[in-house]
């Protein structure tokens, strides 16, 4: 939308001006975009406890933690106590993450997944379920339906679309047991048992695959402006 | 093959968290003690970190990133108003004579140093953008053709961040939301949901827009909570340029 088409939606009213205390560099003389700071100033946002800063975060992320723990758990209302914990333990153990960590994302994805795994495991010990998992084969996108978001202005989802051309491109027998393991949290024998081949097997095209998705990913910058 | 080989062998497998239980505790203590092991594990996390943005996202039920917000923030409370309970519970330990490790509680402390010290420095941050602010911008906030709070923006041109204090505020409605978006030449940016209360004004630093045009000025809406929209749909309640 124009700027002018915006401001007129103000009823008669002469946008207020700046009052200012010094020469600026960013105003009309300057005209000129102001630097990104991003994922690193959200982070010091974060470690300073700006409850905004946390806000932002959950704006930003939860689409794609929903996404994953929805699509690993099956279940909509777990998946949304993933997310909640996720975030707890973001808000606690951000100020401990230090330059060596990686990104904010990858990190609260990461933690999401172990937690959803979790899940999985005690829901398959405590309830002995394994058969629930076994009969899932695809994807966990293709088999969950999860509330469909709007596409083209999701943030990050250019990511997405290189992970998934990643994946696409390994062989489909890696691409199998990336899904069974990554995705759905299965172990090497549950994997050899599912798919009938050794787990020296299993673990040979795991390895391979990876090889070739940390090749793929290596150019994937962070994406939070 | 020694026995070392087979931690090797099964990194990717420990990272895909697709050992066996019993493995995987083994392969956790042995990160301990093995420092290559470590740093390869974490380089294989890092690398790996975006896999999990394979699958597709879900959209966010309305109203749920405040009440993720709210429910984390109220945990934190939690916890500090059952921290006298839980120093009561120490301290009669203690007086039981049971006495926490020297080592540990050093150890504690230490992390708990270099966490406040961390924190310190970016509140210092923060707090820098204020004093270096070359411009100080502010206009009345208007809700239904009547004056409610204010907007503050303090602009930094040397880190190139603003920090924007809106006050006055009353909660969003239910179904509603505060917008902030930046004023470019070529349109308007969506920026941060302004989460309103009215005892406390809200605070925000916020680094620009990625995008090549200039920034003008800033605005304040009123969106549907659950709006993504890259244009404002609501009535505008603030606006300012240069």
């Amino acid at each position: 939308m124009p700027v002018d088409a915006f401001l007129a939606r103000m009823p008669g009213s002469e946008p207020p001006r700046a009052s200012s205390s010094g020469p600026s560099s960013d105003g009309p003389a300057g005209r000129r975009t102001l630097a990104l700071a991003g994922e690193a100033t959200l982070r010091r946002r974060l470690i300073a406890r700006d409850e905004q800063a946390l806000v932002e975060l959950i704006e930003h992320a939860s689409p794609w933690l929903l996404g994953l723990t929805t699509s690993m758990l099956s279940d909509q209302d777990e998946a949304e106590e993933v997310v909640l914990e996720v975030f707890a333990t973001a808000w606690e153990r951000v100020g401990a993450l230090g330059d060596e960590h990686d990104a904010l994302l990858p990190w609260l994805l990461r933690i999401a997944r172990n937690r959803a795994i979790d899940r999985l495991r005690r829901r398959r010990r405590w309830r002995g379920k394994l058969a629930r998992a076994e009969a899932y084969g695809e994807l966990p996108a293709d088999r969950v339906r999860a509330p469909e978001v709007d596409e083209a202005a999701q943030p990050g989802w250019h990511v997405h679309q290189s992970v998934h051309a990643a994946l696409d491109r390994l062989p489909p027998e890696q691409r199998q047991v990336v899904r069974l393991a990554y995705f759905q949290g299965l172990t090497h024998s549950e994997i050899a048992q599912r798919l009938g081949i050794p787990m020296g097997t299993v673990k040979t095209r795991l390895r391979l695959a990876f090889d070739k998705l940390r090749v793929s990913l290596a150019g994937i910058k962070d994406w939070i402006e | 093959m020694n026995a070392h080989d087979w931690y090797i062998e099964n990194r990717a497998a420990f990272v895909a968290r697709s050992l066996e239980p019993g493995e995987e505790r083994t392969f956790r203590d042995h990160l301990v003690r093995c420092d290559e092991c470590s740093r390869e594990v974490a380089r294989l996390e890092r690398e790996l970190g975006w896999l999990p943005m394979g699958v597709p996202p879900a959209a966010p039920p309305p109203g749920f990133s405040r009440r993720v917000a709210g429910e984390v923030l109220d945990r934190r409370w939690r916890w500090r108003r059952t921290l006298p309970l839980a120093a009561a519970a120490v301290l009669a330990l203690a007086a039981g004579g049971m006495a926490l490790s020297e080592h540990r509680a050093r150890q504690d402390l230490g992390a708990d140093l270099r966490n406040r010290e961390t924190r310190l420095a970016a509140v210092e941050d923060t707090l820098s953008v204020l004093r270096r602010a070359n411009m100080v911008l502010q206009t009345q906030i208007s809700m239904n053709g009547h004056s409610q709070g204010g907007m503050l923006i303090f602009q930094d041109a040397t880190s190139h961040r603003w920090c924007v204090i809106v006050h006055g505020l009353p909660p969003a409605p239910v179904g509603s939301k505060y917008q902030f978006w930046f004023i470019t030449e070529t349109g308007m940016v969506r920026s941060v949901e302004v989460d309103a209360a009215m005892e406390r004004p809200a605070f925000m630093t916020l680094p620009m827009p990625g995008v090549p045009a200039p920034v003008m000025g800033a605005a304040l809406t009123m969106e549907p909570a659950v709006s993504r929209s890259e244009e404002p749909k609501g009535p505008m309640l603030a606006h300012v340029v240069f």
